[in-house]
């Protein structure tokens, strides 16, 4: 037990001192901010370029934004900052292969599956983090500027993408085992992520793919029941397992 | 008792065999030198030992006890030193001590002491940078230090000097020796002097098996060679020597090798002293580790 807090508190200086923690912090700060910001000067903005846009032809009718279009600005933004925190993170194992800073860790008796507990455990901490902070400033003000009452499951919705982002970490450190160069993490976490995508584009298996998760969209405008979710929800919980669960032996019997 | 043992190791990479049968036994309390030449399989043998790499076949103990690979049970028995130690560089020397003795469980208060015991031991007890600006001679001090942590009953060091300037050498080779009485050291090499300097025993190892290994004293003895070198202040007195005695073979300015078994060094004496050649040196040739190295190597 010594060895692993040991070994985390490590992880977390290195996130610390290395800077990754402050970017990621105002990465999602900036994101929360962002969303109702961009809703908030949508018509502000429109009728600034009404005269110009008029003058080629276009009509700018009246718009009024809501709370929706705030939170649809935030399930369009959350992508790029899992992407980020992906590209940010993704050489957290294949540094210290490449370094060889592990051999010697190793050597002094930490177990091997402490390392892959340690760096997971960091990992989803900060993503759980990050994630929730930005959705707490993008919640936060979008019940202060707008009535919030016309957003279908808010919080549902956001847990489904938030799942999602854990699986695809998950992913991550399964190819942060078998690889030993970082584009090995990013191109098999980024592929595995795309076939989903594209198979998800079958009507009839679409809700069986973690992918479906990220769906927010049709949840807060209340098209889609949660119901149709608990699929996605349940095979990406299954998956996140299967492949945290993999890491730890193969990280066993991997060359260092 | 034996510290560390191995018995036919064999390890191939691909089609490249680099071990082929390697047995070594390290007594305890010694001073082990592992001599051999680039690409011989030093840090190869060593990482087996420590369970970072799988063997083909063959059997290691440390301490009495079976390695595993990919287990570091018997790593509690070892302080290592790699070839090229890499540490975390956002960390200061004494954060990663501390770190160290943390991963190996050592109580917070024995920690604190050790670190600082060690420290001081390999002269980085001031320093407050992190090890990003390390030297490579810090680095290699302070690979010593984590190394000697736990208290290891076996030190494994692989080419602890070489990239070191004679002051740094000088500086690990007296840690070495200093630590001897708590430790075995094992070490790689291919600087002889050095294993001359401090060892006790040593093994070459060629073609991926220890071609010769033993007591350093013994060896000296067994291989010794019953040559002199004699040299003479005047270069006709080398004709007149070569005419007497055919058998001597011309090295060099003024000088010739004779081997007692063709002639006897009193005989050699008596004529020099007869015909009052006036003698520059004369000396019995001893065995060095170079020649050792040369003559193991070729086979
Ligand atoms: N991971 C590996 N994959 C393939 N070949 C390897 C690997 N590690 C070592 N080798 C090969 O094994 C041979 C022995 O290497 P090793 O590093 O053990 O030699 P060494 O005695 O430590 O040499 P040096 O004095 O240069 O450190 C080399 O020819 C090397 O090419
Ligand atoms: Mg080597």
């Amino acid at each position: 037990m010594k060895s692993l807090h040991a070994f985390m508190k490590k992880e977390m200086t290195e996130q610390l001192r290395s800077g990754r923690l402050l970017i990621l912090g105002i990465l999602f700060v900036l994101f929360g901010i962002m969303n109702p910001a961009i809703a908030k000067l949508t018509p502000w903005l429109l009728e600034m370029f009404a005269e110009s846009l008029e003058g080629s032809g276009m009509t700018v009718t009246e718009v009024t934004v809501s709370a929706l279009d705030s939170w649809m600005q935030f399930y369009k933004n959350v992508p790029m900052a899992l992407i980020a925190f992906v590209v940010l993170q993704s050489s957290i194992f294949t540094k210290e292969y490449a370094s060889g800073t592990l051999v010697l860790s190793l050597t002094r008796g930490l177990e091997r599956f402490h390392v892959v507990v340690s760096k997971s455990a960091v990992l989803f901490t900060l993503w759980t983090a990050g994630y929730w902070l930005c959705f707490g400033i993008t919640y936060a003000y979008n019940a202060y500027f707008w009535d919030h009452s016309t957003v279908r499951n808010p919080v549902f919705s956001a847990v489904c993408w938030w799942l999602f982002g854990v699986w695809v970490i998950a992913l991550m450190i399964l190819f942060s085992v078998v690889t030993n160069a970082n584009t090995g993490v990013l191109l098999g976490t980024g592929s595995v992520v795309l076939i989903s995508y594209l198979i998800g584009l079958l009507p009839k298996i679409s809700r069986y793919l973690p992918t479906f998760l990220t769906d927010g969209n049709s949840l807060i405008f209340g098209i889609a029941e949660t119901e149709k979710y608990m699929a996605a929800l349940g095979i990406a919980v299954v998956s996140a397992l299967l492949c945290f669960s993999f890491s730890i032996p193969i990280f066993n019997k991997k060359q260092l | 008792m034996d510290m560390l043992r191995i018995g036919d190791l064999h390890k191939r990479f691909g089609e490249k065999e680099v071990l082929r049968g390697l047995h070594l036994s390290v007594p305890e309390h010694s001073i082990y030198g592992f001599i051999g030449k680039n690409g011989a399989g030093k840090t190869t043998a060593m990482k087996t030992v420590l369970g970072l790499l799988q063997a083909d076949a063959g059997e290691i103990t440390v301490n009495g006890e079976h390695v595993v690979y990919g287990q570091t049970a018997t790593n509690r028995y070892i302080g290592y030193l790699p070839d090229v130690p890499e540490f975390y560089p956002f960390m200061t020397a004494r954060e990663y001590l501390r770190f160290c003795g943390e991963i190996c469980g050592m109580k917070k208060a024995e920690n604190e002491s050790r670190c600082k015991e060690l420290l001081d031991l390999v002269g980085l007890g001031e320093e407050t940078h992190r090890i990003k600006g390390f030297s490579r001679g810090m680095k290699q001090r302070l690979g010593i230090a984590q190394a000697l942590l736990h208290r290891p009953k076996l030190l494994i060091c692989d080419e602890p000097t070489s990239a070191l300037d004679p002051v740094g050498r000088k500086e690990i080779l007296d840690i070495l020796l200093a630590v001897r009485k708590q430790t075995t050291v094992l070490f790689s090499t291919h600087i002889l002097s050095d294993v001359e300097r401090i060892c006790t025993d040593v093994a070459f190892l060629n073609n991926g098996a220890a071609k010769i290994q033993g007591k350093l004293s013994e060896m000296k003895m067994r291989y010794r060679r019953e040559e002199y070198r004699l040299e003479t202040e005047r270069e006709t007195d080398i004709t007149i020597l070569r005419k007497a005695f055919p058998q001597m073979k011309s090295v060099g300015q003024n000088q010739v090798v004779f081997s007692a078994n063709d002639y006897a060094a009193e005989v050699v004496l008596r004529f020099l002293a007869d015909r009052k050649i006036s003698l520059l040196k004369w000396e019995r040739e001893e065995p060095t580790l170079e020649s050792l190295f040369m003559e193991v190597t070729r086979k």
